[in-house]
């Protein structure tokens, strides 16, 4: 506990930005109504960087997720998108600055086939042929799902739909992919593939802030990591380290009914 | 035989399998938690018990006799009480109106023809009953407050009177918890200790917090992917392998 | 062999029935898939459907039959560019801005839309309501006759009109399977949050959808009117109501979300339409009836109340539902004991001050003014109990209203029986009658039970009022004596405003003690939360349903009193169903919380037009109804009432000293938190 919670301010850790990093949140606080689900965070993701977001449920990791991609608008604090100030800022105009997200659970349009949902995210910047390219591209990406193009994306396993739900944004190399639980509910395999797909963008130089409850695999796969508990940032560092910390603060206090 | 216990409850959601023969079982007096990790299908336990959703395979009973088809209000009439994660209050109602309605409803004391006789207004012992358990749970002198005007703690001992006034025997607790800070949730599991403690009601408490349930509860079931994966002592499932590597992933468990 | 003579006619019939609903239905689908694309894209169940059917209607009219446009030309203007500006407009400057309200709040709007947008139109392009003009369709002599198969008859018009449907349908279906606009809408539809992140600005396809809508709103304005009886003699918004009507029972096939359903449905509905009409025999009365104006009713209630789809209806399955914060409370009402001390001396200051006045000075026209505002506030007390108290909106108080007017008639031209007993006997009847209608769709709640009633208010109008048991023979309700009990008679105009007011004390009174008792706390608890009402044991539907059984007494006795003060029922003028709608409206407007609210609204809707607008201003008597819209677009922002919001400002200072408390209150209760929350 001495260690996880003796971090100074978060905003001094975070590393000074030489290049102006892809997003940026300054004292961040945000409300659902009543709810107060985020207290003065403030965070950075830079170029190519990888940072993962820990913290358990009910934590606000993806209330931290939903601002970063302008669906949830903070009641106080500064959204910075490659040194712009999108605050204010609606969803779509992110999507347009590259800044992706998907979100946590079934994450697609339930009505629309798998070509649909795709088609729906690829004609934005594509015109027909443009579409038909991304089509076979993201089928190439994950060959689940070109099996079942046009099945209606509600009746998919979750996998498949998490997927689908990647497909949609990987095809385009985003700058920033801000990706939500993704192994919510997936079976450990499914989890490694989906794990596996990440791994490839990051290596193509996509920045990555990877919400997640099961921290193993996102540690393995980002070079930092914030924790978050109530709210407000408890710790960051580096991913190696934060393992230690996050058991710490999720089960120490366990240690009162053993002893 | 258990006051409140599901058996064998499966549920399935478009070819997902939420809970899969979940075996649960609350008695009076007791405090029970019930954890796990995001979608691993805590809620739909919840909404199976209270008849919110009727499961697809086994069955819920209270004090020995099945419930499993009966609609929400019949089931409250019986005993149960519930709070919401969300919390679900009469906006535009005092405080102290939410538990006077709970407690009509409860002795069944509200008609038309009294209201408009005039008979329905609150009557001095019924306020009395009121503010003595506001005051138990640290609101006194509440009564009187707009709903709108308390804190989400406070919202969510407002809740918990109301379930209260309806003389519940078993209460369940859907992560009282959530929107609440470190010290907030303390002092909303101390009271409730209190109470618990006082009146001898059952206690089921669905959370993601493991610290509260950890100080909290005596007995707790884990569940992961829809399935119970370790049911016992507090302590004990604390120390468990598989709980922890529920929450923390392989990478924790593989090392610790 | 005359039986084989019998089936050839028969099968004739069928066939030749067949012939004629196809086009009625194609009325009935494109209405209804206009109401479907705006109730998916922007969850409005858009009753101003009529409004703006009208106004393209009206711009045809004034182009093409009174300044000679050539017909295309005029089409070209009244639908392709009139109809989907003005869906714009109301996207941007109306609904855009109320997207997180109730969907009975926007349903308010929308009604309050349909009243006021033609008026304006009126005043605008000074359109002459008077002129007589031919029912004119878009379509040259669209009144010669062909021949199907060289034996069913069939209309050019209604020909076009079915062609013109289905091209309309498959140009619908091609744009939705084909093109991006098509795609965007669909998925705007299932989640705009999801749509946003995909980078596509969700208002602007909104926008678009209520073009499109608009669009079909002003084509079906144009095709169905040489078609439409109700239209035929005279261009009036309501004419629409019975296509919508049955419109609205095709769309409610498809949950009011599916647009083939709608499409299909509108089709069938119209052939069963031509079919009951031809092989129902006739006489039965009921049979009859239901050949006639009632069918669409009855067809409309029925699907409510048995189409399985309706009641297996779940809330929207956005994955991002969870993303929008819970709609705001209502402020919070807390009042001083000193503001509310002073506020009821200056009341009973300013009821004095009238009351010298009216019996003092005042002559025979206000005190029959000052009468109709305490009656109307009576009957307008029946909305502040059912959809103020109980938060569900009917349709029908004005059904209600009338029963009571009836009863109050028909014991007296009957039985020679005391006017107030057959006031009370319409109240028990009413009563009645609400409880029936209401068990079966107040489990739907919502938008349903707005439709159902509004399906029973017209059916009511349509229909039964024409049956003498109820709306009287003849000479429709006239002689309704004032009454004369306890040994007084109340036949002088002081005396029965007496009366009045006692009756509205009386009632207001009886509102307040169950607004403070079990069954006021139930309907709170149901507002609140209904999820947690069940939680402690309430049966909502069973709430509901005894409210608005009281609500519908009330209006019946406000109804009777209405016609005891007219000496006469007089139904058109007073209990038309869109009255009805101009009721709920202004009351909703004007703050239905409260009994004030109620009586605010009796002496707005009497007082106002004649004193303010007409006196004081000199304006045409449509402004009013130009102001009321208005006033119900403002009521989007805020839901407590005008009146009330302005009483609230007038608070602030009140509010801010508040305010200063509860932060106080909430850290002292945090502080409590933290001092128990310390770690060992």
């Amino acid at each position: 506990m001495t260690d996880a919670t003796t971090t100074a301010d978060p905003a001094e850790m975070a590393p000074a930005p030489l290049v102006i990093p892809v997003l940026e949140m300054r004292h961040v606080n945000a409300a659902y109504g009543p709810f107060r689900a985020l207290f003065d965070v403030s965070l950075s993701v830079g170029e190519g960087e990888t940072v993962a977001l820990l913290g358990r449920n009910g934590a606000g990791k993806t209330t931290v997720a939903r601002v970063a991609s302008g669906l949830v608008e903070p009641t106080g604090g500064e959204v910075m998108v490659d040194g712009n100030d999108f605050t204010k800022t609606r969803a779509y105009r992110y999507a347009k600055a590259g800044v992706v997200h998907v979100p946590e659970g079934r994450a697609v349009f339930p009505d629309f086939s798998v070509e649909e949902n795709l088609t729906l995210a690829f004609s934005r910047t594509r015109d027909r042929s443009g579409v038909r390219d991304a089509l076979a591209r993201a089928f190439e990406l994950f060959p689940p799902i070109a099996q079942r193009r046009r099945q209606i994306a509600g009746t998919l396993s979750g996998g498949e739909q998490r997927m689908l739900a990647m497909a949609r944004v990987l095809v385009e190399t985003p700058r920033l992919l801000i990706a939500d639980e993704l192994s919510l509910g997936l079976a450990p395999i499914v989890t490694d593939e989906v794990y596996a797909v990440l791994a490839r963008i990051r290596d193509a130089g996509t920045a990555l802030l990877i919400v997640e409850q099961h921290m193993g695999h996102a540690l393995a796969l980002c070079d930092r990591a914030i924790l978050l508990d109530h709210g407000a940032i408890s710790w960051q560092g580096p991913a190696s380290e934060a393992a230690q910390a996050a058991g710490a603060s999720l089960f120490d206090t366990g240690g009162d009914s053993r002893s | 035989m258990s006051l409140l216990a599901a058996d064998g409850i499966t549920k399935r959601f478009a070819g997902i399998t939420a809970l899969d023969d979940v075996h649960i079982a609350v008695d009076e007096g007791e405090r029970v938690g019930l954890i796990g990790p995001n979608g691993a299908g805590k809620t739909t336990l919840f909404n199976c018990l209270l008849g919110l959703l009727r499961p697809d395979a086994g069955s819920v009973s209270f004090d020995g006799q099945s419930i499993t088809r009966l609609p929400i209000y019949r089931r409250a009439r019986l005993g149960i009480g519930r709070t919401f994660q969300r919390v679900e209050l009469f906006s535009g109602s005092s405080v102290r109106d939410h538990l006077l309605f709970a407690h009509r409803i409860r002795s069944g004391t509200g008609a038309l023809w009294k209201d408009l006789l005039g008979l329905g207004l609150p009557k001095p012992a019924e306020i009395e009953r009121c503010d003595t358990l506001l005051e138990s749970l640290g609101l006194g002198g509440m009564g009187d407050e707009p709903i709108e005007a308390l804190s989400l703690g406070q919202s969510r001992l407002v809740e918990v009177a109301r379930a209260l006034m309806t003389q519940p025997r078993v209460v369940l607790l859907d992560e009282p918890s959530s929107g609440l800070d470190r010290a907030e949730t303390t002092a909303l599991a101390d009271t409730l200790a209190r109470i618990q403690t006082e009146q001898g009601f059952g206690l089921l408490l669905v959370e993601h917090d493991v610290e509260l349930v950890a100080t909290f509860t005596e007995r707790t079931y884990v569940l992961n992917f829809g399935k119970l994966i370790t049911h016992g002592p507090t302590s004990e499932v604390m120390r468990d392998d598989e709980v922890r590597a529920a929450y923390l992933g392989d990478f924790v468990a593989g090392t610790s | 062999m005359t039986a084989s003579v019998l089936a050839a006619g028969v099968v004739e019939e069928t066939i030749r029935a067949f012939f004629q609903g196809l086009p009625i239905g194609a009325g009935f689908a494109l209405v209804a898939m206009s109401f479907v694309l705006t109730y998916k894209t922007s969850g409005v169940f858009n009753l101003a459907f009529g409004a703006q059917a009208f106004i393209s209607a009206a711009t045809y009219f004034e182009l093409h039959v009174r300044r000679d446009w050539p017909i295309w030309s005029a089409v070209l203007v009244a639908v392709v560019l009139v109809a989907p500006v003005l869906g714009l407009l109301l996207e941007r400057l109306i609904f855009r801005h109320v997207h997180a309200a109730s969907a009975v709040s926007k349903l308010v709007i929308s009604l309050g839309l349909l009243v006021a947008l033609p008026e304006l139109f009126k005043l605008i392009v000074d359109y002459n309501r008077e002129q007589p003009f031919g029912a004119v369709g878009i379509i040259p002599d669209g009144t010669t006759v062909y021949r199907l198969f060289g034996r069913y008859p069939v209309t050019r018009d209604e020909i076009a009109a079915f062609v013109i449907v289905v091209a309309a349908a498959l140009a619908l279906a091609a744009l939705f399977r084909y093109t991006r606009l098509g795609l965007r809408i669909r998925a705007v539809v299932q989640s705009p949050r999801m749509t946003e992140l995909n980078g596509v600005n969700a208002d602007w396809v909104s926008s678009g959808s209520w073009m499109l809508s608009s669009l079909f709103a002003g084509l079906a304005g144009v095709l169905l009117v040489p078609t439409t009886p109700s239209l035929g003699t005279v261009l009036e918004p309501t004419g629409y109501f019975p296509i919508v009507i049955s419109a609205l029972a095709a769309a409610a096939l498809g949950r009011l979300v599916s647009l083939p359903a709608a499409m299909f449905g509108g089709l069938a509905l119209g052939v069963v339409t031509t079919q009951m009409r031809t092989h129902v025999p006739r006489d039965n009365v009921i049979l009859a009836e239901l050949q006639g104006p009632a069918l669409p009713y009855v067809m409309l209630f029925a699907i409510i109340v048995f189409w399985p789809a309706i009641r297996r209806q779940v809330a929207g399955a956005d994955p991002l539902l969870g993303v929008s914060p819970p709609p705001p409370a209502l402020a919070a009402t807390s009042r001083s004991r000193g503001m509310t001390i002073y506020t009821r001396i200056m009341a009973l200051a300013f009821f004095t001050a009238v009351g010298i006045w009216t019996f003092g000075y005042a002559n025979d026209f206000w005190i029959s003014r000052i009468t109709h505002s305490v009656i109307f506030s009576i009957i307008f007390l029946s909305i502040v109990v059912f959809t103020g108290l109980g938060g569900q909106i009917a349709l029908c108080q004005v059904t209600f209203a009338a029963i009571g007017a009836f009863g109050a008639m028909q014991f007296a031209q009957r039985w020679d029986i005391s006017v107030i007993v057959g006031m009370l006997a319409g109240a028990a009847i009413a009563a009645a009658v609400g409880a029936v209608l209401s068990i079966p769709v107040m489990r739907l709640g919502g938008i349903w039970l707005a439709i159902a009633t509004l399906a029973f208010a017209l059916f009511f109008h349509d229909v039964l009022v024409k049956y003498s048991w109820v709306g009287g023979s003849l000479f429709h309700g006239r002689g309704v004596p004032r009454p004369e009990f306890l040994g007084v008679d109340f036949s002088s105009r002081e005396n029965f405003l007496i009366l009045s007011i006692a009756i509205l004390v009386l009632v207001g009174v009886l509102i307040i003690l169950i607004r403070e008792s079990s069954t006021g706390m139930a309907l709170r608890a149901l507002r609140g939360s209904e999820t947690a009402a069940e939680s402690i044991g309430v049966i909502s539907w069973r709430s509901r349903v005894i409210v608005f059984s009281v609500s519908a007494a009330i209006a019946a006795i406000g109804g009777g009193l209405l016609a005891m003060e007219e000496r006469l029922v007089g139904y058109e003028a007073n209990f038309d169903p869109q009255t009805g709608l101009f009721w709920l409206v202004i009351v909703v407007v004007l703050g239905a919380r409260t009994v004030e609210g109620g009586i605010q609204a009796g002496v707005a809707f009497v007082i106002f037009p004649e004193l303010v607008l007409h006196r004081w201003f000199g304006l045409d008597g449509a402004w009013r109804f130009v102001l009321f819209g208005f006033a119900a677009i403002s009521f989007a922002r805020h839901p407590e009432g005008l009146l009330e919001h302005g009483k609230r400002r007038s608070q602030a200072l009140m509010q801010r000293a508040f305010a200063r408390r509860a932060p106080a209150m909430a850290a002292a209760g945090a502080g409590g938190a933290a001092e128990t929350g310390e770690e060992p």
